[in-house]
């Protein structure tokens, strides 16, 4: 027993020692990648869930169709080349590249882009039926050629492809594997293949060797799930990970300081914005909105929220994108915020109360930008009482049309394009718009087919325009992210704020 | 006593139908939709319904609860509309971790807390009896999260000693068999990774730790201060027994009992506690498994994981109750 016993203890001093070396090595290797990562993924089946904040490991894992460039074009990406087949645009030809494998080593071909849509034109609950509506079919012409056939002209296919729950699934596996054992192993074209998960804490990933675009710098990533904020910034700053995604704006200054560590605040795609229910009487006064939009100081908010990096917004796009209008801006004007709220009857003397919504450490800083606007209306004349709402409620009042204050919202859109952006904002029929007007239906029904670039362009920045000035939906600031890495690393950020080991590199 | 067992394992059942009905009843009172969460910007009205119907939620809510009961007792707690895997497999995944760590920590819990019941004992009516009940409040009112980020700051951070991300090093690859990481280890004879596996539960439950382990040190101390005056304590002391081996061989097993209630009791609040830290600390658990549902109202998961933790502090208590009893004369014999 005590040789035994004497056996274990010194088994255990050397499994001691070794962690200790371990632990001594367990920097990074210059081949080797820790991430620390806020959120999970809730699937691996990529064409499911639309869920922005995983974008980024399902790009790492299976590509993407098409590709949304750092300008917000859409690029060849699996898809090498397009060709509307009719001027009416309700036929596409995609060219595949030839040189595309999965995991497993098959190739990847136009079959699997077609069993993908199929697969999920037959579970109502895949998500990809919702991002591309008016798919009907795709032919298949050659193992590397389809065609896309379109209920309704459908002018941003390309970009939709490069969106969420975009992504090419493999046929062959998924078929012979089964769905469930396809989401415990799953296996895609991207430049890195899975090969270690555990839920709500860590996702392994290895460089893939047959990779078309050539195989990443980085062999291995590690992307560590960290929920707590204050947590990644000590994971970073402890060296224990290389990078750190989305922490908190405060901490990026006082990390900007730190020898061996590089932080930054970034501008990306999504734009907080307020929502106003026109259902609501109060705000069916086109002077009360008004006042609401005047009375907001943007570039004070981003001063004290955001490093001064979030720029204020006049139109329902992010700066930069195909939806910008960058020569129409509504500037902040209390004189003139307190003359509408007058026009709408309400003043200093006499306040208009109401209810702001806001989501709390959802998106960065939320809740304390809420006060402060409540805080900027309050010097005009409207009493606001600032309430804290989780974004299940908020769907929930949104889709039965009972929202009865103003929401504070963030809203994605990483194509840029209008269609995506105020298309979806203002469309009466969807059940996250909270202006509901039936006359914006017609108008943008006949928008999302407009085949002619520039003019569809051209209308929806006239939309936008008076969406603006009547103040149907206020556009507040575009959305920051933050990220702190480790000295040493080339990390390039992107305007859709995704995070592309593939494309990083130890210096 | 086997009358006994059976009508304690009766009123467990009845207890767990009973929180059963509670809890999903409440949740489908919430105004939230847990359909808002799965569905794409362009989803209408009319998508929202189909997609409802799909999942079984147009029903009303007794027709629910009774087609959940009937394939909850077939083991099948229905399929979450967030990860859209089985209930059933995503807690039998996360349970082990969770387990794991509140056992770490019930221990941590008793190794500080039975010395220091003891020594706030030994302090009464002494100097120290001040600065010892001092430090118990201080203990008392910090919870365990801010004692979790306080040990990620100390022990992570500024003298990186501990890893507090995760349950192992991703240069460890361990075959699960039990889900229990310590075990499964051990059953693969990977010795650093069982250290490493031990190292990487350390912080997490030193912090759940150092907030029970109070409440049990200042039950143990007043349960010491009553059995001090106790007549047979007096016996002992006047045949010249130790004060220690009064102390250590008398005293401190009958002060156990109200300390092993007070356990059972406290056990629910420790589960309660791993929600938090198992979050700061990314640990796979139930805890983490929870705030995930909750944050997308993932509601077959909430009621799955709600009902789970339901049983495991019944079962502690039908436990206690058990030890209770065995240690007790008095109960055996009624």
């Amino acid at each position: 027993m005590k040789t035994w016993c004497t056996r274990v203890v010194r088994k255990l001093m050397g499994a001691a020692a070794a962690a200790v070396v371990m632990a001594g090595g367990a920097h990074a290797a210059p081949t080797e990648l820790k991430i620390a990562y806020p959120v999970d993924l809730p699937s691996w089946d990529p064409t499911a869930v639309t869920f922005p904040a995983g974008q980024s490991l399902f790009k790492a894992v299976f590509d993407s169709p098409t590709f949304m460039d750092d300008k917000l074009v859409a690029t060849p990406r699996q898809i090498e080349s397009w060709k509307w087949l009719d001027d009416a645009g309700t036929k596409l030809e995609l060219n595949l590249r030839k040189d595309i494998f999965f995991h497993d080593g098959s190739p990847l071909t136009a079959e699997d882009l077609k069993f993908t849509f199929e697969r999920a034109s037959k579970n109502k609950a895949i998500a990809l039926n919702g991002m591309m509506p008016t798919v009907t079919g795709i032919e298949v012409v050659s193992p590397h050629q389809a065609v896309m056939t379109f209920s309704k002209p459908t002018p941003t296919a390309i970009k939709s492809l490069a969106f969420l729950t975009s992504y090419i699934l493999p046929k062959a596996y998924i078929e012979k594997v089964g769905e469930e054992a396809f989401l415990k192993q799953p296996i895609g074209a991207g430049p890195y293949r899975l090969t270690g998960y555990q839920r709500g804490s860590r996702i392994t990933l290895e460089a893939f060797d047959k990779y078309w675009g050539g195989k990443p710098a980085i062999d291995k990533v590690v992307f560590e799930i960290v929920p707590d904020s204050s947590a990644r910034v000590a994971a970073v700053e402890s060296g224990r990970v290389d990078v750190s995604v989305q922490i908190p704006v405060r901490e990026v200054a006082r990390l900007q300081k730190s020898p061996n560590l590089e932080a930054k605040t970034y501008p990306y795609s999504e734009m907080f914005i307020l929502q106003m229910p026109s259902y609501v009487e109060t705000f069916q006064n086109e002077h009360l909105r008004r006042a609401m939009q005047l009375a907001i100081d943007k570039q004070g908010l981003s001063r004290a929220f955001y490093n001064n990096v979030a720029q204020p917004l006049s139109v329902l796009a992010t700066k930069g994108s195909a939806a910008d209008v960058p020569d129409f801006s509504i500037p902040f004007d209390r004189e003139q915020a307190i003359a509408e709220l007058a026009k709408a009857g309400y003043s200093k003397d006499k306040p208009l109360k109401m209810r702001l919504l806001s989501t709390n450490n959802t998106f960065p800083s939320d809740y304390d930008m809420a006060r402060a606007i409540a805080q900027m209306w309050s010097q005009i004349g409207i009493e606001t009482t600032v309430e804290e709402i989780t974004m299940a409620k908020y769907l929930e009042l949104s889709h039965s049309s009972k929202l009865d204050g103003v929401m504070l919202y963030v809203w994605a859109n990483a194509t840029g394009d209008p269609e995506l952006g105020v298309g979806r904002i203002l469309d009466p029929r969807l059940r996250l718009s909270t202006w509901k007007d039936p006359a914006l239906a017609s108008e943008l029904d006949a928008l999302s087919t407009e085949m002619d670039e520039e003019k569809r362009l051209a209308s929806y920045h006239e939309i936008m325009k008076r969406a603006s000035e009547n103040a149907w939906s206020l556009p507040v600031l575009q959305s920051i992210s933050t990220i702190a890495h480790k000295k040493g690393l080339n990390l390039p950020t992107y305007q859709t704020g995704y995070i592309l080991p593939q494309d990083y590199s130890w210096k | 006593m086997l009358s006994l067992v059976i009508r304690k394992v009766w009123v467990v059942l009845i207890t767990a139908l009973l929180l059963s009905v509670i809890v999903f009843i409440l949740l489908r009172l919430i105004p939230s939709d847990p359909l808002g969460m799965m569905l794409p910007p362009s989803a209408t009205h009319e998508d929202a319904e189909a997609l409802r119907q799909v999942l079984g939620m147009d029903g009303s809510i007794a027709k629910q609860y009774g087609v959940w009961l009937q394939n909850a007792v077939h083991g099948d707690l229905g399929r979450s509309i967030f990860f859209r895997e089985p209930v059933t497999a995503l807690i039998k995944t996360a349970l082990p971790a969770t387990l794991e760590l509140a056992m770490v920590s019930l221990v941590m819990a008793l190794l500080i807390a039975i010395p220091g019941g003891v020594m706030m004992y030994k302090f009464e009516g002494r100097k120290l009896e001040i600065p010892a009940d001092f430090l118990l409040v201080v203990l008392l009112s910090v919870p365990s999260f801010l004692w979790g980020i306080i040990l990620i700051v100390v022990l992570g951070v500024a003298f990186p000693i501990l890893p507090f991300m995760g349950q192992l090093d991703p240069s460890f690859s361990v075959p699960r068999v039990t889900g229990f990481l310590l075990i499964d280890t051990l059953l693969a004879g990977q010795w650093a990774a069982w250290w490493d596996a031990l190292r990487h539960l350390l912080l997490p439950a030193f912090a759940l730790a150092l907030s029970f382990s109070p409440i049990i040190a200042r039950v143990l101390r007043s349960s010491l201060i009553e059995i001090a005056t106790e007549p047979y304590v007096n016996v002992v002391r006047l045949r010249g027994v130790s004060e220690r081996r009064i102390l250590w061989g008398h005293m401190l097993k009958n002060a156990a009992l109200p300390t092993l209630t007070l356990l059972g009791v406290q056990f629910g609040f420790l589960f309660g506690g791993t929600l938090l830290i198992e979050v700061i600390f990314s640990f796979p658990g139930l805890g983490n498994l929870m705030v995930q549902a909750i944050k997308n109202f993932d509601l077959p998961l909430i009621q799955g994981v709600a009902l789970v933790f339901c049983l495991l502090v019944l079962g502690v208590n039908f436990c206690v109750d058990g030890l209770y009893t065995a240690l007790n004369p008095k109960l055996r014999q009624a």
